[in-house]
């Protein structure tokens, strides 16, 4: 049988093929037994060998022209599938509104996120954010911050102790007196963390908080820029319209200290019959104040040179009042509808 | 401290709206927690009764006639059986509105009743704590005078919380002192007089032995009869939450709740000499005090003895032997200054607290002692007593010390401008002596009753009360830059963004446990910590101990659930070394999971645990693969648990929690976690790009046949290291154990992937390559290709 007729079979056969094919698969298949690197075409190639000499170039070229013909052939199925393909995509109808397949999705808890945004919120600023130990000396708890031994105002700290001068730090102030013994002003940071106080358990007081203490220390630092830092975080928590008012207090570690309210975010301090102010109109967040300069000397800076102020804010207590939850205890209690609904 | 506005009005112009007040006090730094209004009350008065006699019909009745001033007498038939001819009461007429009832016109068994006698009850009183019956007047109140006016029964009762500082205004004279600064009018004191001075009577003598007692101020009083207190005195300490008691008692109170100051009286007829002495406590003195309890005393306890026994607690309470009693005829009176520190220790040592100690303890001003004694003076006098010569012992009162004021320091602290007239002005309103000192300074005394105004940030704060905190105006500062780094919370807060991303849930859990966590560890097969840290003092036994692991937590969290969870939690965890306790960061997560149908050397779940946690290191240090290697531990599954390690270090352990601690905890499903020790977490390190290949890749797929103990990583590696510079990944992707291969072994079936990066690998080269790496695994491992 002569090469000609051998490559007309040849290709007649995969014009049938392709034709027949009906699917970009079988349409594959048919290739590769054809034009494959072990398919018919390379078997037939390999008789040119065969041949004479004076004939080999004549059959290689006339082996290649059939295969370009075939290839041709080849991408006009590919074609002819390919529409058949977008016809059929095309033609598909499904119900929109069945319910999504979820996606895998984890979440940040709803106290943990208010803590990050208090942080961003000063790190903007030029703040650093540092962590400390839960457990504590009392120096650190107490001594540097200006509450000696017997000094009444350790009673508001009601603490836990681990052994008789190691304690659960009752406030994250312990890092106020960290950072200075490294520092040198200017000294501006927050401390996010866990505390603990032996406070009987109610919908507002939990043995186990956090709070997120905030310190700046430098020349020329007043109480205004604490009050201007506050309304900042209060509008970013609760909204752009919130207002910040101090109210005067007690803490041995700063003087003059405040308490710190902002604007009732439910009733946009209307009070009235408010539920989450008691109709005050004002939301309590904690205390505050220009950090005291024995807090200062105990630290080596010189009070006539460098003033601060330093704020301690309950982070469920902020978080309570951003979600509008009813019960501090819900965020240890990590109620999967709780953690669901405020992811 | 309870404030009835009442009482308050004695000393201070104040507006008539109790909020007005509360604002006011609120502006001061006197929060009022809250306002407790009293029930309307009219047409009570006071009735003299005139005549009192049976009643004609009903033998539990009696029918009085009252005379009510101007008006005509009235006829009150009344049930109770403390009433007689002659005594002052509270009657309400006919018209009269009273918290459950209002007074009509009415029959009582026949005879018409023009009113009724009241009791302390009707007019919204404590009713335990007055005459079971009618309310009682004195004698002098003129029949007719309105009860609740006079009284000034229709106040408000300020409930009022006072800064441990500020025990100077643990008082009604204090809080009014400070309205009456901050509304610049002025106060209205009681007059002072020391009744007893120059008369000679019995003497008494007080020897102060230790330093913590500061000043003590006595005197002796004759003739006094503890009956009952005047009606005034009675409802303005129950209005004030104080139980009245008699005379006596009653006006220590008074006088406390009014100046301060606590004082205690002792009956002269049990203190041999008249001597008192002040001096530590013996060790081992028994102290009965007036409640009967009795206490062993430690040298601690601070004592006011007779040259017998202790007869006072100092600061805290009176002992039984010199209580006064009814048979008490001579009495001395203490008004003392303690150094507050000792009161407290004592009364902590103790358990005690009273109202005295809760002032004592806050180191009161030695000046009260005398406004103290001379009140309680006044108020014995009043009631008929002999007051004799006063004596104050103990350290002369010292003026404060004066502090150097630099006018400068209210913009510097405050941030506004204030002129020195006006500060002047203020502090003259609380009572401070100011005068100039030099050209910007001002030198403060303070006035002796604020002893906590001791330095120049306590004028500030003065000044800031006084000019109203709304004063001071919010202004964003600017931040000077610093180097103080953020790196330890930025990594927390990667790790639980990465978590979050990777479809985790965080929690937030308690770090205080009690022991059914060991309990149930103990059930679970696995021993709980030999020294766990432990509270000293724990609020409840189920919040003893500091939590030593994340797991206990998680497992108690999964056990809520039937359902799959994904979930995470960064926490500090607590351990002891040495007797020191100490405590590091710990990041635990895991889910719980269906088990798989799969053959028992295959887990899935494991991989994909696996694969979750080489994600979030990768996340966390930019290194893109991890070793591994099979690791046992309690509480894990001995088969399925392993550790990732970064250049030869445990940085992870991961596995499937052991199956019989997941049921102890009560978790329904198989439960995989990994934990992982922040500090051990490298530092991140800043990738470097290596341009790839322009060049395309080829990769040829392997069945290799290997012992099945064999781990697939020492292959990877080895192939890896045989296959030279051009091996670009090599990847096991499938496992296979069965009738296939002979008994075992197994095949892996693993991807080669190479590429040059100066030229296209040829077919011909890269089965040279393969072929060359799998001769040598064949020499180390006995590794066939899988026909
Ligand atoms: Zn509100």
């Amino acid at each position: 049988m002569n090469l000609s007729t051998n490559l007309e079979q040849l290709r007649a056969r995969f014009e049938a093929a392709l034709k027949q094919s009906a699917d970009a698969r079988s349409l594959d298949s048919a290739r590769i037994a054809f034009l494959g690197r072990s398919g018919e075409v390379t078997a037939l190639r390999r008789t040119i060998g065969k041949l004479p000499a004076a004939e080999r170039p004549a059959a290689g070229s006339r082996i290649n022209e059939v295969v370009e013909q075939m290839e041709t052939s080849f991408r006009e199925a590919q074609a002819r599938i390919d529409a058949l393909d977008v016809g059929a995509s095309l033609s598909q109808r499904i119900d929109v509104t069945f319910p999504s397949v979820a996606p895998l999705q984890g979440s940040i808890h709803p106290m943990k996120r208010v803590m990050h945004d208090v942080c961003a919120y000063f790190e903007r600023h030029g703040f650093a954010v540092v962590v400390g130990p839960e457990m504590e000396p009392d120096y650190y708890n107490f001594d540097a911050l200006n509450i000696p031994p017997d000094h009444p105002a350790r009673e508001g700290f009601d603490s836990f102790f681990v052994t008789p001068n190691l304690l659960l730090r009752p406030h994250t102030s312990p890092m106020q007196i960290r950072t200075m013994q490294q520092h040198r002003p200017p000294v501006a940071v927050v401390v996010p963390g866990t505390c603990y106080r032996r406070d009987a358990v109610d919908a507002r007081h939990l043995f186990q908080f956090n709070q997120c203490e905030g310190l700046l220390v430098d020349e020329g630092v007043h109480m205004g820029h604490l009050k201007g830092m506050l309304t900042g975080m209060c509008r970013e928590l609760f909204g752009s319209e919130q207002q910040v008012r101090f109210r005067p207090s007690y803490f041995p570690f700063t003087e003059p200290s405040a308490e710190v309210d902002t604007t009732c975010p439910l009733c946009r301090g209307d009070g009235g019959e408010c539920r989450m102010c008691g109709g005050s109109g004002w939301i309590e967040l904690g205390g505050a104040g220009m950090v005291h300069p024995n807090v200062l000397r105990n630290v080596d800076y010189d009070p006539d040179v460098y003033s601060g102020w330093a704020f301690g804010f309950g982070v469920e207590r902020m978080a309570l009042v951003r979600y509008d939850v009813d019960d501090i205890r819900r965020f240890f209690e990590n109620d999967a509808a709780f953690l669901e609904q405020l992811a | 401290m309870r404030v009835p506005l009442g009482w308050l009005r004695d000393y201070v112009e104040l507006p008539v709206d109790p909020n007005a007040v509360a604002s006011m006090l609120a502006e001061l730094g006197f929060p009022v927690a809250a306002i407790e209004t009293r029930p309307v009350i009219t047409g009570v008065i006071a009735g003299r009764i005139a005549e009192l006699g049976k009643h004609p019909n009903a033998d539990r009745l009696q029918v009085g006639r009252i005379e009510i001033g101007d008006g005509a007498p009235l006829t009150i038939a009344t049930a109770a059986t403390n009433v007689a001819a002659g005594q002052t009461i509270a009657v309400a007429t006919i018209g009269a509105r009273l918290p459950q009832l209002t007074i009509e016109r009415r029959k009582m068994r026949g005879l018409e009743s023009e009113g009724m006698m009241i009791s302390a009850d009707e007019l919204a009183l404590p009713a335990d704590w007055f005459e079971d019956g009618i309310m009682q007047f004195d004698p002098a109140l003129q029949p007719g005078t309105d009860v609740v006016e006079y009284f000034r029964l229709g106040e408000a009762v300020l409930d009022v919380e006072i800064t441990s500082n500020r025990v100077d205004a643990m008082s009604m004279i204090g809080l009014a002192r400070e309205l009456a600064a901050y509304q610049s009018v002025p106060l209205r004191l009681p007059e002072l007089v020391h009744p007893g001075a120059g008369s000679r009577g019995p003497t008494h003598k007080v020897t102060i032995e230790s330093p913590d007692c500061r000043r003590f101020v006595s005197q002796i009083f004759s003739d006094v009869h503890p009956g009952a207190s005047p009606a005034w005195m009675r409802i303005r300490l129950a209005l004030a939450g104080q139980r009245p008691i008699n005379r006596l008692v009653d006006i220590s109170n008074y006088v406390m709740l009014e100046t301060s100051q606590p004082l205690h009286f002792y009956d002269a007829a049990k203190i041999p000499h008249h001597h008192l002495i002040v001096r530590d406590a013996r060790a081992g003195e028994r102290f009965v005090a007036l409640d009967g309890s009795v206490r062993e005393l430690t040298p601690q306890a601070l004592v006011i003895a007779s040259e017998t026994s202790a007869e006072c607690l100092a600061g805290l309470m009176g002992a039984r032997n010199s209580e006064v009693t009814p048979a008490t005829r001579e009495l001395i009176l203490e008004s003392a200054n303690f150094n507050g520190a000792r009161i407290r220790r004592t009364a902590q040592e103790l358990g005690v607290r009273t109202e005295a100690s809760s002032r004592h303890e806050k180191s009161l001003a030695p000046t009260l002692t005398e406004m103290g004694a001379a009140r309680a003076a006044q108020l014995l006098a009043q009631s008929g007593a002999t007051p004799h010569e006063a004596a104050a012992f103990g350290q002369p009162l010292a003026p404060p010390a004066p502090v150097e004021f630099e006018t400068r320091d209210v913009k510097r602290i405050l941030g506004f401008e204030l002129p020195v007239q006006e500060i002047r002005e203020q502090l003259d309103r609380l009572g401070f002596k100011v005068e100039p000192a030099g050209k910007s300074a001002l030198r403060i005394v303070a006035p002796p009753w604020r002893t906590d105004v001791t330095s120049s940030a306590d004028v500030l704060e003065e000044i800031a009360r006084m000019t109203g905190y709304g004063r001071i105006a919010a202004e964003i500062p600017a931040v000077r830059a610093h180097e103080i780094p953020s790196s330890d919370y930025r990594r927390e807060r990667k790790v639980a963004t990465t978590l979050a991303a990777l479809g985790y849930r965080e929690i937030v859990t308690y770090s205080l446990h009690g022991a059914q966590v060991f309990e149930k560890l103990r059930r679970g097969g696995v021993n709980p910590p030999k020294r766990p840290v432990e509270v000293l003092n724990p609020l409840s036994e189920e919040q003893r101990y500091l939590r030593h692991s994340l797991e206990p937590a998680m497992l108690e969290y999964l056990a809520r659930t039937d359902v799959p969870e994904r979930t995470f939690e960064i926490g500090r965890i607590f351990y002891t070394e040495d007797r020191q306790p100490l405590e590091m960061s710990a990041v635990l997560f895991g889910f719980t999971a269906e088990p798989l149908d799969e053959p028992d050397w295959r887990d899935t779940h494991f991989l994909r645990a696996k694969g979750d946690c080489e994600a979030f290191l990768r996340a966390l240090t930019a290194r893109k693969s991890f070793e591994s290697a099979a690791d046992e531990r309690p509480a894990y599954h001995p088969g399925k648990t392993g550790a990732l390690l970064l250049d030869g270090h445990e940085i992870a352990v991961l596995g499937q929690v052991d199956p019989r601690l997941q049921r102890a905890f009560g978790v329904r499903l198989p439960v995989y976690l990994c934990c992982v020790h922040l500090d051990d977490i490298p530092a991140y390190e800043i990738p470097q790009f290596k341009p790839p290949s322009k060049y395309p890749s080829t990769y040829r797929d392997l069945a290799l046949v290997c012992d099945v103990e064999l781990p697939a990583q020492r292959l990877e590696t080895a192939l890896r290291a045989s296959a030279g510079p051009w091996c670009t990944l090599v990847r096991t992707f499938d496992e296979y154990r069965g009738p296939q291969v002979p008994a075992g072994k197994k095949s892996l079936a693993i991807r080669v992937t190479l590429r040059k990066s100066d030229a296209t690998i040829t077919d011909a080269e890269a089965d040279e390559v393969v072929a060359k790496a799998v001769s040598a695994l064949r020499a180390e491992f006995g590794v066939t290709l899988r026909a």
